[in-house]
């Protein structure tokens, strides 16, 4: 089996968040610098105090980014300052990964104060809250979501994301290599990370690797320099799941082609096709038949099926 | 090389699953192993899936199965015995 290492649930420190963000948001740290770096947003939702303030604070999720707009401040600053210090502190502050002004409003002082004695990281934005939370909400939903990398290679074939596994040494990135000098693109070598969006699973390639291959006997390669931009792609939707297996490992060798095999991560289900191997095999003639093979079959057409069903007449009519 | 007259006795005959199955099994042994019917000249190996197909066997058709090689025995015996039970269907 390959290799993984599965996170279901990963966060993201607010002081990430405040960098990768910045181009779009500008976030400025007005108080609780100290808590950036250990609050975590574990949430993809985002959150508005509303009634918080006025006492109702059973809704507030651990986790989220709290967005405080012009209601929350109109209503903080008609307060007198005492009870604004309580509503403030009524608030459940360890449960508040960070709080997020928009529209460049100024914060009461008593909310600066209490937040630089509870390391709450308190951020600004100038955009207004509806641009503010459907940026974060869209950046929340890649960053944060599920993700494993596995052991293997993903080729971007035909428009597919087709993901190689099989032990090391048995020739993936060999196969790869041929695979790209025919016209394919590498998208990652040996670690593919894949992310689910929605129902999808992306594969992508770690920063470090990218554009990157193995070759036992020349080392590192640089696929990009050695064959051009065309043969590396950022990031694909993985639709086919091809394992190499060692000959005698097969338990079953496949010979109708009518059975479909399937792989799952993360609930998501993918055509899965298993291909020994053994020397004279040629591997990437064999992977580009088989995804070739799929994309018929998704268009309709099961050569295995038809022939069968040929063959069902004439034994059955007998 | 031995022989031996086997005749396909499962309801749906050769059909696609059980010609599967029988190149699987074939496909264990080391002998070269050979399926001819007897009505006409239809000579298949044993295992390759096409091959097998291409005999049409249907319930009732009679075949000569013949087996060369170095475990011929137990090649042979383990042939008849998958057509003797049906393939597992009866």
């Amino acid at each position: 089996m390959p290799s993984s290492k599965e996170n279901e649930s990963p966060k993201i420190s607010v002081a990430d968040f405040v960098e990768k963000s910045f181009a779009k948001l500008g976030i400025e740290v007005l108080a609780g610098k100290k808590g950036l770096h250990k609050k975590q947003i574990a949430s993809k939702r985002i959150q508005k105090f509303g009634l918080a303030l006025a006492g109702f604070t059973h809704y507030i999720n651990e986790g989220r980014i709290q967005i405080v707009g012009q209601s929350e401040i109109s209503y903080l600053s008609q307060l007198e300052s005492a009870k604004r210090i309580e509503a403030i502190n009524n608030l459940d502050l360890e449960k508040i990964c960070c709080i997020l002004i928009t529209k460049k409003l100024v914060p009461p002082e008593e909310l600066l104060n209490i937040a630089d004695e509870r390391n709450l990281p308190i951020l600004r934005t100038a955009q207004v809250s509806s641009n503010a939370i459907s940026y974060i909400s869209s950046f929340l939903l890649e960053t944060l979501a599920p993700q494993i990398t596995l052991h293997g290679v993903l080729i971007g074939m035909y428009e597919l994301g087709v993901l190689l596994l099989g032990e090391s040494g048995i020739g993936k990135s060999e196969c790869a290599l041929d695979l790209i000098a025919r016209g394919h693109r590498l998208v990652a070598d040996d670690a593919v990370l894949i992310k689910k969006l929605g129902e999808n699973l992306e594969g992508f390639s770690p920063e470090l690797t990218r554009g990157h291959l193995e070759i036992r006997g020349l080392g590192i390669i640089n696929v990009r320099d050695l064959f051009g931009v065309s043969a590396v792609a950022s990031c694909k939707k993985i639709e086919l799941c091809i394992e190499f297996q060692k000959w005698q490992d097969v338990l079953e060798v496949e010979r109708l082609g009518l059975d479909r095999q399937e792989k799952e991560i993360f609930g998501v289900k993918i055509t899965k096709y298993i291909l020994p191997v053994s020397a004279g095999r040629n591997l990437s003639t064999l992977v580009e038949t088989a995804v070739r093979v799929h994309l018929l079959k998704v268009a309709g057409f099961d050569a295995a099926q038809k022939l069968i069903a040929k063959h069902s007449a004439i034994v059955g009519g007998q | 090389m031995l022989e031996s007259k086997i005749k396909v006795v499962n309801p749906l005959g050769l059909h696609a699953r059980a010609a599967a199955q029988l190149v699987r099994l074939a496909s264990g042994f080391k002998s070269r192993i050979k399926l001819r019917r007897i009505d006409n000249a239809v000579i298949a190996d044993a295992k390759s899936i096409l091959s097998v197909l291409t005999l049409a066997a249907s319930k009732g058709t009679r075949l000569k199965l013949e087996v060369e090689g170095e475990d011929e025995q137990e090649a042979l015996q383990a042939v008849e015995e998958i057509f003797v039970n049906g393939f597992d269907e009866i």
